[in-house]
């Protein structure tokens, strides 16, 4: 007789694997540039200097990419352990230390790439580009490896005003020049560091493929709006990481991978096939940054049930076709492109009558409860897991708001886990999971609040 | 003003202890009073609308019971009882508030600030992270902004005569605030590190002109008393993240040091550089407050062009104030410290470590959570550090 073997919960795309395996061949890259004496450059994940780099002829590596990587494969601690030994606060964040610590052995072993190194290891930067973009470690970071390499750091200023300051159209048009002039100066950096000029018409090439990436990542995160959802978070985590720390990968090959993962979701959409092997009981959001040391977490949710249709990092832009038929510098092509206002925003995401109300209430109060909660609602999510990071201001800061506002507007209730994106002891799955547990009911409690509301959900 | 007002020292310990004292009585004769959070929103432009800048602090002796349902406890514990505080009612006579990019938690913080309390009105400078050429013009056009911002706020018009004539009494402020550190040059120094936050915080929560006549009154009586600190082994010299609050600067003192010399932002940071009187004002005030202020949230290297690195010299570059300070102050060593989660200072230390050894002078990192039992277990390290430099 043969015994039946029940499924893994997780339902796992296919097309994800040839997508996870650029990675590897993005730091396999790294490495094999600086064999060949080429620039390396250890990059920020912000919208801006990779295609630039690349246009340039510099390999990108991401140091947080790595860390993650780093803590995937149980290898980040160590890393960790020299940090502090290094005399880095421990609180900060856990990217930055494991890339701290790595950086060290750097020095230990002459500069190579530590002979423990997973994912065959970070090269020794030319340089590093630091962001002003999402949050201060992505600067503070790395000017503080200045102890162990030579390697000018370039910080690359991105505006972020507040929400009332946003609406403004004076405050847009000054971001834009303020980004035109910025990029152009690192630009001029680059040239005087790599002693060659800027290839504009590469930039267009290099620009154009992030883009396209970007619509079928935005494409694909439509079709996960169906029920059951076809597409689990861990899909697309591990996908997120070619699309945008893609460094040098050719960007056809990233697209060609995208185009089949669209099509096999476009498959699963209609045939009614799930992201999770089991029956979709509750439809889940993912907000803050994945526990990467214990992601297997999230099978043992969706032996539950539990599928996570939508999350709140690493989501792609809504596509956009600007006229840019005015202008002819290709700095100021590349910033229009993809640098949106706020009004343009909510006239995308919105109703006509909603977006004036928004902007009522932002006019009137400095912000609006409704922003930020779009996904909750456009997905039709039953419960938000919010994961609290010991080491992540940035990410952590505005949850409890945010927890406020979900069951304040929409009536959707949220679990909130603490952990760390790197530190594996700072996360008890156990203690996560008995929570998991007893929200189910609070979750139950939420469907018959929006029920009686007359809530689509 | 009250009846019978009292001057110097006491009066700081006044205002100190009671901090909204007079600007509630301001606002009762139809002042406005804005709140402020941190060092960087730009005073002399209230202050240019008779607006009166109102900084806000946190309570370390307040435990934190409202501030958890809007942000986590993993974020700076004093900008979290900051928001506490504001939760409670107690910024309640406000006008509004003003804030700027200090920091992720303060950005976030602003946000909560504006949606959970809805102040009348509220501004939030997006202060660049760099000293780029650009950085410098984006600053300058915030700083319209927020002039429009108060314009529109007071109903009344910025000229360029108010905003300098109140920018030569805020550089006033700062001569004053650099004649009464002068006094703690001396050994024994004249005034303590704790006196100096009491003066500090009690001119932060009055109009700067009042501020003034504070501080005359406080340098006048410092310079002529007989009871001022006793003469002590070591003479220290503290850097870091804000301290508030006497109970840590107290605790020193209690030790054989006296704290002669700060880098803190309720302290020196915001006063030992003037604001140069540009034909635009603006000019000046975006050069001072994203230059000048040498605050840990800034990005700062040699030279930001330059394709060439070198370790020590940018640390030179960024911290040879220190020395600066060390050596005028006849400091001894360094006591480094930071409240929980500072990201932005945390990642300072270990390159002015690296800097302060390599200049000879020792150095110690304190982390505290922003409580008073916090400082038990960093006394003990405190004593102990002044044993290795005594």
């Amino acid at each position: 007789m043969t015994q039946e073997t029940k499924p893994r919960a997780l339902n796992r795309l296919k097309s994800m694997y040839a997508l996870r395996a650029e990675v590897d061949r993005m730091y396999e890259g790294g490495v094999e540039a600086s064999e060949e004496g080429k620039p390396v450059a250890w990059v920020m994940l912000e919208g801006w200097s990779n295609a630039i780099l690349n246009a340039m002829g510099v390999k990108t590596v991401f140091p947080e990419n790595y860390s993650s990587l780093c803590a995937a494969q149980g290898m980040a601690e160590p890393f960790m352990e020299r940090s502090e030994a290094e005399g880095w606060p421990s609180h900060l964040c856990g990217y930055a230390r494991a890339s701290v610590g790595y950086s060290a052995r750097m020095v230990d072993v002459g500069g190579k790439i530590p002979p423990e190194a997973p994912g065959g290891g970070m090269p020794k930067p030319t340089l590093l580009v630091a962001s002003g973009e999402t949050c201060d470690a992505r600067f503070k970071w790395f000017q503080s490896l200045g102890r162990f390499f030579d390697a000018p750091v370039w910080t690359l200023e991105s505006p972020s005003p507040g929400i009332r300051e946003r609406l403004s159209s004076e405050t847009y048009e000054r971001n834009v020049q303020f980004l035109i002039k910025e990029l152009k100066a690192f630009v001029a950096f680059l040239e005087n560091l790599l002693g060659k000029k800027m290839d504009w018409d590469m930039l267009e090439f290099t620009g154009g493929g992030t883009n396209e990436i970007n619509r079928l990542r935005w494409e694909i995160n439509e079709l996960r709006k169906s029920r059951p959802g076809p597409m689990h978070t861990r899909d697309f985590w591990s996908v997120m990481t070619a699309a945008l720390f893609r460094g040098a990968a050719d960007p056809e090959v990233i697209i060609e991978g995208h185009q089949k993962m669209y099509d096999e979701v476009t498959e699963r959409v209609e045939k009614g096939i799930a992201g999770i092997n089991r029956p979709e009981k509750y439809r889940m959001s993912f907000e803050g940054l994945p526990p990467w040391h214990t992601l297997g977490f999230l099978d043992q949710l969706a032996e539950r049930g539990w599928n996570f249709v939508i999350e709140s990092a690493y989501r792609p832009m809504r596509p956009r076709t600007v006229d840019l038929s005015m202008y002819d510098d290709p700095m100021e092509r590349y910033v229009r492109r993809r640098y949106r206002s706020l009004e343009e925003s909510l006239q995308e995401d919105y109703e006509p009558d909603e977006v004036e109300a928004i902007k009522n209430e932002i006019i009137r109060d400095g912000t609006s409860s409704r922003l930020g909660l779009k996904h909750i609602s456009d997905y039709q999510v039953d419960g938000v897991v919010l994961h609290v990071l010991l080491t992540c201001r940035a990410t952590s800061a505005g949850l409890n708001l945010l927890q406020r506002k979900i069951l304040d507007v929409l009536k959707v209730p949220s679990l909130v886990i603490e952990g760390d994106i790197i530190d594996a002891s700072a996360f008890n799955a156990a203690e996560a999971l008995r929570k998991a547990e007893a929200f189910e009911e609070t979750m139950d409690h939420y469907r018959k609040v929006r029920k009686e509301l007359g809530m689509p959900w | 003003m009250t009846s019978e007002v009292s001057k110097g020292l006491t009066r700081s310990i006044e205002l100190y202890q009671d901090r909204s004292s007079r600007v509630k009585e301001l606002r009762a004769e139809g002042k406005k009073v804005m709140g402020y959070l941190c060092i960087y929103p730009v005073l002399e432009m209230m202050t240019a609308l008779d607006i009166v800048p109102y900084r806000i602090f946190g309570d370390l002796h307040e435990p934190v019971t409202e501030a958890d349902s809007y942000m986590p406890a993993v974020n700076c514990p004093f900008l979290r009882s900051c928001l506490d505080i504001g939760l409670k009612g107690k910024y309640d006579f406000l006008d509004g508030i003003v804030t700027s990019h200090i920091c992720d938690v303060g950005s976030t913080l602003s946000s909560i600030w504006i949606y959970a309390l809805k102040p009348p009105f509220s501004h939030h400078i997006d202060m660049p992270h760099t000293l780029h050429e650009t950085a410098l013009a984006q600053e300058k056009g915030l700083l319209e902004d927020y002039k429009k911002a108060l314009e529109g706020l007071s109903g009344k018009e910025m000229t360029s005569e108010a905003l300098e004539a109140a920018i030569r009494v805020h550089n006033e402020q700062r001569a004053l605030v650099r004649e009464l550190y002068e006094l703690k040059k001396l050994n024994p120094p004249l005034i303590s590190g704790a006196e100096t936050i009491q003066v500090i915080k009690a001119i932060e929560s009055i109009p700067v002109d009042e501020g003034n006549q504070l501080l005359r009154e406080v340098i006048s009586e410092v310079k002529e008393r007989s009871n001022g600190p006793q003469k002590k082994s070591s003479r220290l010299l503290v850097w870091g993240s804000i301290i508030d609050d006497t109970a840590m600067m107290e605790m020193i003192e209690g030790l054989d040091a006296n704290v002669v010399m700060d880098d803190t932002c309720v302290g020196s940071r915001p006063y030992f550089d003037d604001v140069e009187i540009t034909d635009d004002p603006l000019d000046g005030l975006a050069y001072h407050y994203l230059v000048d202020i040498k605050c840990s949230r800034t990005f700062r290297v040699n030279n930001y062009m330059d394709v060439h690195k070198d370790y020590m010299k940018d640390l030179e570059i960024r911290f040879s104030y220190l020395k600066d300070y060390a050596d005028e102050w006849k400091a001894d060593g360094v006591i480094m410290e930071s409240v929980r989660y500072c990201d932005t200072h945390g990642y300072d230390v270990p390159g002015i470590r690296d800097y302060l050894d390599s200049i000879g002078l020792p150095s110690v990192y304190l982390e505290h959570d922003y409580t008073e039992g916090a400082l038990a277990p960093l006394r003990t390290r405190v004593q102990g550090f002044l044993e290795i430099i005594g």
